[in-house]
């Protein structure tokens, strides 16, 4: 685990920052049709608009479906446990779970960061992740 | 619109081919179309040639290793629905009035450059954080479960019947069918997800020549089948929170494809429906309007899909049992429904196969269920 006050996205893969403790990724929001969107994008693909406002979504979501890969490409240590969490922005975002036991559909999860799956130079690439509320 | 015809056919075995370069299985693909057709090379206007990762100019290199060259040869890359895409292409050119007679090719040789599990492209944000295709599958297969109460030995009965399919299909990766017992007791590849229940890596091609309306007679067009829809649409960008059971991709090429033929869902009695896997074949199915959301894995289980039931799907034995070379297995689809409409598919043949539908589909990105999908549609 790396500790909150080492972590400032971009951190390798996922866009976040960390405020007030918590993990909070980067997304993007249209002003025109009002469409969270994720990762941060630079033109809405609902309406074309290419000025769109940054903004942070929560720290918490709900698990809306999860898997255990087994098996993967060689940049991963397997196995480990993928979700997709719906944020109350209106807005699914893949992420990996900080456990071996995947959550059931339905569970409500926190952002923290993590470690893996993937590896860089042997070594666990730290990115946020899901995790059970404690 | 225009009808274009299918007028020859020819596929090299799925399987392992570690000996043949990816041009020789194009090239023996594209002779076997060309006898079956009885069309001279020179009788070729144009070809259109599916191929995922096979590199520069594939379409050449196999078409000159089958003594074709000159003609305008265009590459296709569309993911998984490569092949399919090169026929689209290629009855667009065709209806338009471009060329009276023409070729599509779907090859692919992977067993020497993959192992384990394909992802979407390394650029991918969800395929940097381990997203792969049976990952994005098995999560599909969950919401499945959670939402229409049925359990993995239940999808796990879409392995079971392609499999036995495959075993009467000479060309097909597995010759062997498998009991629902030893699909649960495969080893687990993204839960719940099991080895059997993920396509193989396969090497391959398969070849179609396609001829206009106007020129049908001039080749006594005898054996040929009518492509009476060949649509191609692209995954939406999503916003919001989407139903993953749903296939909206599937729906609009399939609506496509059904407005441009005339021929509605309640017409097609048979379909080769892109299984890469077990999870894959109840979300098309139900996609294309066959079949009520959370209906298929019960009507599997009650034989509905069997090469003698009411609506027969992967009777080639699928992508799961068939194989699945990339860019082969959109115009492989189309091959097997010639032979089913034809009469000539021997062991697993259909009776009274009329109407065929052929589905397609491939690739992921994020922020989209799919990125193509084609849905090819010919009637005898």
């Amino acid at each position: 685990m790396v500790s909150l006050d080492e972590a400032e996205g971009p951190v390798g893969i996922v866009d976040f920052t960390t405020q007030n403790g918590k993990v909070r990724l980067r997304a993007s929001r249209c002003p025109s049709c009002g469409a969270a969107l994720y990762p941060p994008r630079e033109i809405c693909p609902s309406d074309g608009t290419d000025s769109l406002e940054d903004i942070l979504l929560s720290s918490s979501g709900t698990v809306y479906t999860f898997t255990v890969a087994r098996q993967s490409t060689p940049e991963f240590k397997t196995p480990y446990v993928l979700v997709y969490v719906d944020f109350p922005e209106d807005v699914r975002v893949l992420l990996p779970f900080a456990g071996t036991e995947p959550p059931p559909i339905g569970a409500e999860v926190e952002i923290i960061m993590g470690a893996g799956p993937r590896l860089e130079d042997g070594m666990a690439v730290s990115t946020p992740h899901a995790s059970l509320r404690l | 619109m225009e009808d274009v015809y299918v007028l020859g056919i020819g596929m090299t075995p799925f399987g392992k081919h570690p000996g043949r370069s990816a041009a020789d299985l194009g090239a023996e693909a594209v002779n076997l179309a060309l006898s079956d057709a009885g069309v001279s090379r020179a009788e070729i206007g144009a070809a259109w040639v599916g191929h995922v990762y096979q590199g520069m100019a594939m379409g050449q290199r196999a078409l000159y290793a089958a003594g074709l060259s000159g003609i305008p040869i265009a590459n296709v890359e569309n993911a998984c629905s490569s092949g399919s895409t090169a026929i689209w292409d290629a009855s667009l050119a065709l209806r338009a009035g471009a060329y009276d007679v023409v070729l599509a090719l779907g090859v692919e040789h992977m067993t020497t450059m993959f192992r384990g599990a394909l992802a979407p492209d390394p650029t991918d944000i969800e395929a940097q954080l381990g997203l792969t295709m049976p990952g994005i599958y098995a999560m599909r297969a969950q919401r499945y479960m959670a939402q229409y109460g049925v359990e993995p030995k239940d999808i796990a009965q879409i392995a079971v019947k392609n499999k036995r399919n495959a075993a009467m299909n000479p060309l097909s990766h597995f010759k062997k069918p498998v009991t629902l017992d030893e699909v649960m007791q495969g080893r687990l590849i993204a839960d719940p997800l099991r080895l059997h229940e993920c396509a193989p890596i396969s090497d391959g091609a398969a070849a179609v020549v396609m001829v206009s309306k106007a020129k049908l007679n001039h080749f006594g067009g005898g054996r040929a089948i009518k492509l009476a829809a060949s649509a191609l649409r692209s995954g939406r960008t999503e916003v919001g929170l989407v139903d993953m059971t749903v296939e909206d991709l599937t729906w609009r090429t399939a609506k496509a494809a059904y407005e441009d033929s005339g021929v509605g869902p309640g017409d097609i009695n048979f379909a080769e429906v892109h299984d890469c896997f077990s999870i894959a074949e109840a979300l098309r199915v139900e996609g294309m309007g066959l079949v009520p959301h959370g209906e298929y894995v019960a009507r599997v289980k009650k034989g509905e899909m069997d090469i003698n039931g009411t609506l027969p799907v992967n009777a080639s034995g699928g992508l799961l049992g068939k194989g699945h070379p990339l860019g082969a297995t959109g115009v492989a689809q189309v091959v097997e429904l010639v032979r089913q409409l034809r009469g000539d598919a021997g062991e697993r043949q259909i009776e009274n196969a009329k109407v065929g539908v052929a589905h397609c589909r491939g690739g992921k990105a994020q922020g989209v269920e799919g990125t193509a999908c084609t849905v090819n549609i010919l009637v005898a």
